[in-house]
Order: structure tokens, then sequence, then C-alpha cells
């Protein structure tokens, strides 16, 4: 006999929003996951979800219009943007040839895994986005926006699909917005699968106002001898997950992760990666870089799977955390799980406040404490984003950095 | 790499040719009926001649396990246990009577003792021929002259009774109390209410709650304020009879200012059958005391294809309760076929230490999911942990470990050091650390690393003439030094023999 689960009033309000079908019959049978469930171990979703409005309802042409005129970019980009979980399409820039774009309306998925409470939503709910084909061969020098604005406290459900060819190059940007004090919450879910040789840079930039609630997934293919870039910034939001799924099953094929987490006001903010190796001969590194201040919460769960076919596998994951607030919380769980013998693997863990050494080398040289204490965090999360091919794009995302620690006043 | 035929007979070997200590014993025991009722827990409770109280919390605990579910969050599989299929005590039948000379002791016991390299000095001690201070007929071999001298007391738990404590009469002049539990449970009942379950409280967990219903014996120590406990103290524990558990308790209280050193040791009759061993041990430490609690852990850990071999299913954690006090836990992890074990510390009092220093070696089918917590609440706590986890043949090996900062727990320090080496590649090693800072002062630090051994250092010795087996003994015995230079000398030695034991046949 199964026990029947009491569904709480989130769960009893998306049963009714949401037809029937499997994912339905999911939610019913595993509720929204506990602290119980392993993956959601310091995000007790069923807890912090406190409410989930109701779908967005469709911009007029009017409003689109309006919307789309004044938006501001990141980096010179073709952009493809999207409003309140729809794509506007006719504001679309026009692709370079060898690319092509459609609307879609993400994977029905069925079969839920108990923790993947992101999927399952999404498949409650419905998702628009892009679905994008880049032929083989094919170098886009510009990158390729998705940015989503949020302009209604409402639900927005939004899926991508990209596959790169074979030999192909490109940047794409996926980017959600929405302003301060407006329970805006986002469901994204984005796949992406890079073909042979093929060299990707994925930039997902998460700049929300403190009332949003975003959940996302990234989920990522790698074939022989590709190369990929995630570049990510998360300095919004007030409850956010972002799981990271990459498969890296093509020999030879590199991974690069660099990430940077800003925790502030009363924000729960999970990054939860899994690196799942299965065959020879791949490399990944990953660098985060963390700061927590106010009253936020700031989770990091960074698991490194190696097959046991996964012979000379190189994967390694640093997550350094700067705490500045005794309000302020971090927990990591670093993990590898490791089935083949001739490996290197390795992950760092380190959660501090500001070394006092440093401080006082400033302090020493006239600088005072307080500016002296901004410049060591600045350069600390400034760091993961030095060196990026993209000259841009870094001065884009240091601008943000700037501006979250400055109204963050750590 | 494909197997040569040597390989195959060397991977045979493991465990069932190697395991040393694999023998039975063939004497008469007494059993408790099999199963577990309230019935049993009244049997056990009148053989250990416990008074009412003791008899009552061990039924509240036996009820509210009955409410329990068995944890599954840890990477170990194994079928689901009958806990009505296993006898919760059996002791050896003729302890009672008392033999006057070595030749009346049941020769089959003699002979246990005798294997597992207890000495005969100490063994007419453990058979109780003579008593603590007698002249021995013995006195005067010099080839048990070392033991003569020997500055170690010991405790013998054979499956569900403490056989005989040594050295408790030099022991109580320093008023040491150093005696199996189910004694100190008689003789000091105020020490034992005002300690029991306060650390690992009675529904801490599944393992722990049956633990409280049903345990037998394990040993207690008790030192008192300011006293450096003048020897080492240890327990060696057996599980004999077949389809029997073992449930060992263990409570040591270290008084202010004082100090004590505690090993402890297991081993186990090799079987066909799973032998379920869930054991609690407890330790206090009040301002400026420490305990070092060593332990080499070695139960048969069953035959290759993971048939046989002991659950061992353990509690054990320590509470830092007064300011600058200390607990050092180092562990050698070589035998059962499934370990579930988290020495932890509590770091209440301010200045306080832990330490926690492990070695598992997983051979054959072995599943180890072992490794710590450190807890830091009062404030300029400092932990350390180093882990090594070597893991060959077909079993799995992960470090579990979490380390925390209350909110208050200001300059909080930790240092997590989990290095994991593979041999052989149908192996698995895994690294889950849990790092939860609260505290902006705190300061963490955690690396976990995994290879397998280097070619060059392998190719190196080699060159030199040594053999595959013993340069692989070599390189693992140099991987875990770090650990093993914490054990006291004694368990050194032979922690770094049974390393070398636990990885032959592992070269392929």
């Amino acid at each position: 006999m199964n026990v029947v689960l009491k569904h709480n009033a989130v769960e009893e309000s998306l049963l009714a929003m949401a037809g029937k079908g499997s994912a339905s019959d999911s939610l019913r049978e595993f509720g929204l996951p506990t602290r119980r469930v392993e993956a959601w171990h310091y995000t007790d979703l069923r807890r912090l979800l406190k409410h989930v409005p109701a779908r967005a309802e469709k911009l007029s042409a009017e409003d689109a219009k309006t919307a789309a005129g004044d938006y501001p970019r990141v980096v010179p980009a073709i952009r493809l943007p999207l409003f309140d979980g729809q794509y506007l399409e006719e504001f679309a820039d026009e692709l370079p040839a060898g690319c092509s774009v459609s609307r879609y309306g993400g994977a029905n998925g069925s079969n839920y895994a108990k923790d993947d409470a992101i999927g399952l939503l999404q498949g409650l709910m419905g998702a628009e986005g892009v679905q994008i084909e880049i032929d083989g061969g094919v170098t886009i020098d510009t990158p390729i926006g998705m940015p989503h604005t949020s302009t209604n406290a409402a639900y927005s459900g939004i899926a991508h699909s990209v596959s790169v060819g074979k030999g192909a190059k490109v940047s794409l940007i996926e980017r959600y917005l929405s302003p301060d004090d407006m329970g805006v919450q986002v469901n994204a879910i984005s796949h992406l699968n890079v073909g042979e040789d093929a060299d990707v840079t994925w930039v997902i930039i998460q700049e929300h106002g403190n009332d949003a609630t975003h959940l996302a997934q990234l989920h990522v293919s790698l074939a022989t001898s590709s190369k990929l870039t995630i570049i990510m910034l998360n300095c919004g939001g007030k409850l956010v997950r972002q799981e990271i799924k990459i498969a890296v099953e093509g020999e030879n094929s590199e991974l690069n992760v660099l990430g940077v987490n800003l925790v502030g006001g009363e924000s729960h903010v999970d990054v939860t990666t899994i690196m799942t190796h299965t065959v020879e001969d791949t490399a990944s590194t990953q660098l985060y870089r963390n700061v927590a201040t106010s009253r936020g919460h700031g989770v990091f769960q960074g698991q490194i799977k190696v097959a046991q076919a996964a012979q000379r596998t190189d994967a390694k994951m640093a997550c350094n955390t700067l705490l500045l607030s005794d309000d302020a919380e971090f927990s990591a769980k670093p993990e590898l799980e490791i089935f083949a013998d001739d490996v290197l693997c390795g992950h760092g863990a380190t959660v501090t406040d500001i070394n006092d050494d440093h401080l006082f080398y400033l302090n020493a040289r006239g600088i005072p404490i307080e500016e002296a204490r901004a410049l060591l965090i600045k350069a600390f999360v400034d760091e993961t984003f030095e060196d990026l091919a993209d000259e841009n794009l870094e001065k884009a995302l240091i601008a943000r950095i700037d501006t979250w620690l400055q109204k963050n006043g750590s | 790499m494909a197997a040569v035929q040597e390989t195959i007979d060397a991977v045979k070997e493991i465990g069932v040719e190697k395991y040393k200590y694999g023998f039975t014993t063939d004497i008469e025991t007494e059993k408790a009926p099999k199963g577990l009722n309230e019935d049993v827990i009244r049997f056990i409770s009148a053989k250990k001649k416990e008074p009412e109280w003791m008899l009552e919390w061990r039924l509240d605990a036996y009820r509210r396990w009955l409410t329990m579910e068995e944890p599954d969050w840890a990477r170990v599989n194994y079928p689901k246990i009958d806990f009505n299929d296993i006898y919760y005590y059996a002791a050896p039948k003729n302890f009672e009577d008392g033999p006057k000379s070595l030749d009346e002791v049941d020769p089959e016991l003699l002979r246990t003792y005798e294997k597992l390299g207890i000495p005969l000095r100490e063994q007419e001690l453990l058979a109780g021929v003579r008593r603590q201070g007698e002249p021995s007929a013995l006195d005067g071999d010099p080839a048990d002259s070392v033991y003569a001298s020997g500055r170690v007391a010991v405790d013998v738990v054979f499956d569900s009774v403490s056989v005989v404590t040594t050295f408790k009469a030099e022991l109580a002049k320093s008023g040491v109390i150093f005696c199996p539990i189910s004694e100190a449970i008689r003789d000091h009942p105020e020490l034992v209410k005002k300690y029991l379950a306060s650390v690992v409280p009675v529904s801490d967990n599944y393992y722990a709650t049956l633990n409280c219903a049903v345990f037998t014996d394990g040993s207690f120590v008790y030192i008192p304020e300011g006293v450096r406990c003048p020897m080492e103290l240890s327990t060696y524990f057996r599980i004999n009879e077949e389809n029997t558990g073992q449930f060992e308790r263990t409570l040591i209280i270290a008084e202010k200012g004082s100090y004590v050193s505690y090993l402890e040791g297991c081993t186990a009759p090799q079987r066909d059958e799973n032998q379920l061993h869930a054991a609690v041990v407890e330790l206090i430490v009040m301002e400026d005391a420490e305990i070092k609690y060593s332990t080499v852990q070695n139960w048969y850990p069953g035959d290759e294809n993971g048939k046989g071999g002991i659950y061992n299913f353990v509690t054990k954690r320590g509470d830092c309760r007064g300011d600058n006090s200390k607990i050092s836990w180092t562990q050698v992890e070589t035998g059962s076929a499934i370990t579930w074990k988290y020495p932890s510390c509590i770091l209440r009092g301010d200045g306080s230490q832990g330490e926690f220093y492990s070695i598992a070696v997983s051979n054959g089918a072995q599943q180890i999911d072992s490794g710590t917590k450190m807890i830091h609440l009062g404030k300029n706590t400092s932990s350390r942990i180093i882990s090594k986890g070597i893991s060959a043949g077909k079993s799995q090996n992960t470090y579990r470990g979490r380390v925390s900062a209350h909110r208050k727990a200001s300059n909080a320090r930790n240092f997590t050091q989990c290095d994991s080496l593979l041999i052989g590649d149908q192996c698995g090693a895994h690294t889950v650390p849990y790092i939860e800072a609260n505290n902006s002062s705190a300061q963490f630090e955690h690396e976990a690393t995994t290879s397998k051994i280097s070619d060059d250092q392998l190719f190196y010795c080699l060159q030199r003439g040594i053999p595959e087996e013993e340069a692989i003994a070599l390189i693992v015995n140099g991987f875990v030094k770090d650990v093993i230079q914490k054990l006291p000398m004694e368990f050194a030695v032979e922690a770094q023999k049974l390393i070398g034991i636990s990885l032959e046949g592992s070269v392929g």
C-alpha cells in the first residue's frame, strides 16, 4: 500500500492549474522535493516555493512592440527576444547564413525522476522558446542572445533547444531579467547539443529583481573533440536554482565552467551541477566564486561522475566562497563518484571571510578599511571572468558585478 | 590489460584465504531465543542482573525502534535484514564457574586467544585463572616478558559478554574505572544514568535505537579529574557464534584535565551468512581533557563475491563539553562486508578540537560508507579531517562527511583532506562532503583527490627488484602514512600489516 501524500497548498494549486498527464501523476505521487531528496538537500523546495502564480497572459501586439523597442542589450548580439514566456518572433533579428531558428514548445517529458522538480513543473505548466540549428562548419562571430524579460508577477515557462553542427563555432547568451519587488516566476530548461569538433560558448546571466523565483536547467551533451565554455552569473532573484547537467560523451572533448554567484538580501541561490564523463580522454574544469552577504543563503552542489569506461578523465572543480555576514549561510557539497582507475579528479571547496593579512596590507598602504574590503571582494569575484575571449562580455559581466556589490554594500 | 592466470588466481584468494581470524571457536554457549521481542530484552536485562530502570529504558528504546525506518541514504546495497533471525545474546557457558588453572579452561577458548595473538599471561587473566596482581606460574618466562611489562589494559568482549578486564585493580589506584558496561550499570548507576545516551540520544538513528534496546556489553571508562590514565586501555571484540549479532555499547567519560587513550580491535569468524554488528560509542570530554580513540576494525569481510561478512552499522560520537577539550578519532577500516560508520565530534566547548584520521581499505565486494561529522558550536573551535580511501577488487568506498559551523561558532576552523586511491577498474571511490558555514568568521577548507597509483612510482620500485604486490603495498603505506602516524605504536604495526593483507591479490 502506498501512503497517499498530503499535498500542500502550492501542490494543490499546481494540480488545479495543470491538466491530466504524467507530470500531474508524478506530482501527485512525489509532491515537491524536500530536504530528504538528496539532490535538494539544501533547497527544500516544498517549503521555499510559497506560491506559483498563474501563467503570464499573452502580450498585445502594441505592448510587445513597446517592450521590444527599448530592450537593453548586454553586448552586441543577434537578439531573439522573449517576454513573459513568449518568443516574439516578429521582433527577432535576422540570423546569419547557416543558422535557423523556429518557435519551440519544449520537450514532452514523461517518467519524471523524483528529483526532477524543474522538469516536472515545466511538464505541468508548459513552455515556449526557440529551437536553433547551427549548420556544420559555420562560424558565427556575433553572439546569439535569448533574453527573457518578465513584466508581470506571473509564471513563464521557457524552453530552448540548440544544436550545433560539426566544426561550427558560436556563442549563445541566455539572460533573465525582471523588475524589483515583482513576484515573477520563471522556469527555464535549455538543451544543447555540441557536435563533433564544435566550439561553443554558453552564457547564463540571471539578473532578476529581488522577488523573483527562477528555476532552471541546462542539459548538454558533448560530442567527440568538441569544446564548451559555460559562463554563468547569478546576481538576482529571491529563490534561484540553476541545474547544469552535462554528459561528456565524446572522446577528447573539453569543458570549462566559470561561475559567479552573488547572494544577498533574503535570497536563496542554489547551483547544482552534474558532470558525467562516460568516455575516455575527456577533461573538465570548473571554477565557482560565490559571495554571500546580508541574510542570503548560497548553495553549491557539484557532482563529478566518472564511469568505468572513462579512463584518463581529468576533472577538476573549485568552489570558493566569501561569507561576509554572520546572518548569511553557505552550504557546499562537492561530490566525486569515480568508477575508473586511471583518472585525475579533484575538488576543492573553501568558505572564509576576507583574509585579514590582505586587508592589513592594503590598509597599511593608506587605503581605508572599507575601500580595501570592497577592493578585495571585487578582485576575488572578477578573477573568475578574467581573460574571457569576448572582451565586451567580460566588461558587461564585471559591470553587473560592480552594480551588485555597490547595491549590497559589503 | 587482459587478466593473466596469475592475476585470476590471486584475486580468487582475496578475503578467503587471507583472513586469518576466520576460525570459529567451538565452545558451549548460552543463547537467548532467536528473534527480537520484549521477552528477549527482559532476558538480556535479567542475564546482566540489571536494575529495573535499565530494563524500562531498554523497553522504551525497543518501542521507539519499532516505529523507525531503516536509513537508505548511504551508498551501500544489501538484502533486507531479518531482525528476527538473529540471536541477540550469546555467552560462553563455563565462564562463571571460575577455572583454577589454565588446564581447566576450555581449551578451545585458549586456542582462540592464542590465534588472536594474546600471550599466555594475558590468557590466564582472560580465562579467569589468576586475578590481577597475583603471581603467575609463568613468571620469569622470557618469551612473555614483553607483555609482563605491557602497559595495556584489555577488556575482551566475546559475543555478548565481556569475558574479562585486566589491570582493573591497578587502574583503580589512580581512580580510573575500566569495566564492562554491564558491571558499571550495577556498580556505578549514577554515572551511567547521567551520561548514557547523552551524546547519542536513544532515538538518534535506527541502529543506535536498536542498540539501546539490546546492547549486551562493551566497555565503561571513567577518568577522574586531573588524571592521566597510566596505561592504554583497549577492548577486543569478537563475534563467534553463528547468527548472532553483536551490540556493544561503550561509554567513556574524561573529567576535567584528564587524558586517556583507548584502542579497540575487532574480528569475527568466516561464515557464509551475514552477521550484524550495531554498536554505539559515546565519548564525553570535559574542560581541558582529551580522549584519543583508535580503532582497528577487521571484521570478516565476506568472500570475493560478497557472500558472508559482517554488517557493521556503528554510531560513534564524542561531545567536547568543556572548553579546550579534545577528541581524536583514528580508524583503520579493513574488514566488514558493509561499513556504515561516522565517528563524529560535537565541538561545544570554546576552543575545543576535533580530529579524525581514517584509512579505509576495501577489496573484494566490500562496501564502505564512512566519514565523520564535525559540528562546530563553540567559539574558536577547530577540526581536522584526514581521510584516505583505498579501493580494490569490486569494492565501493565512499567518504561522507559533514563540517558545519553554527551561527555563534565564531572563528571555527576546519581543514579536510580526502584522498582516494583506486586499484583496478572494477572498483569505485566516492567523496561526498557536506560543508555548511553559518558564520562569516568560519574558515573551512576542503580538498579531495582521486587517482591511481602513479606508474612512475611503481616503475621505480619494480626497477629496483621489488615485486609488484610489495611495491603496491609500499606505495599504499606511503599514501596512508599521515594517518598511521597517529595510531598508538602497537596498532600502527598491526595496521600496516593489515593494509598489506587486505590488498593482496589486488594487482591486475
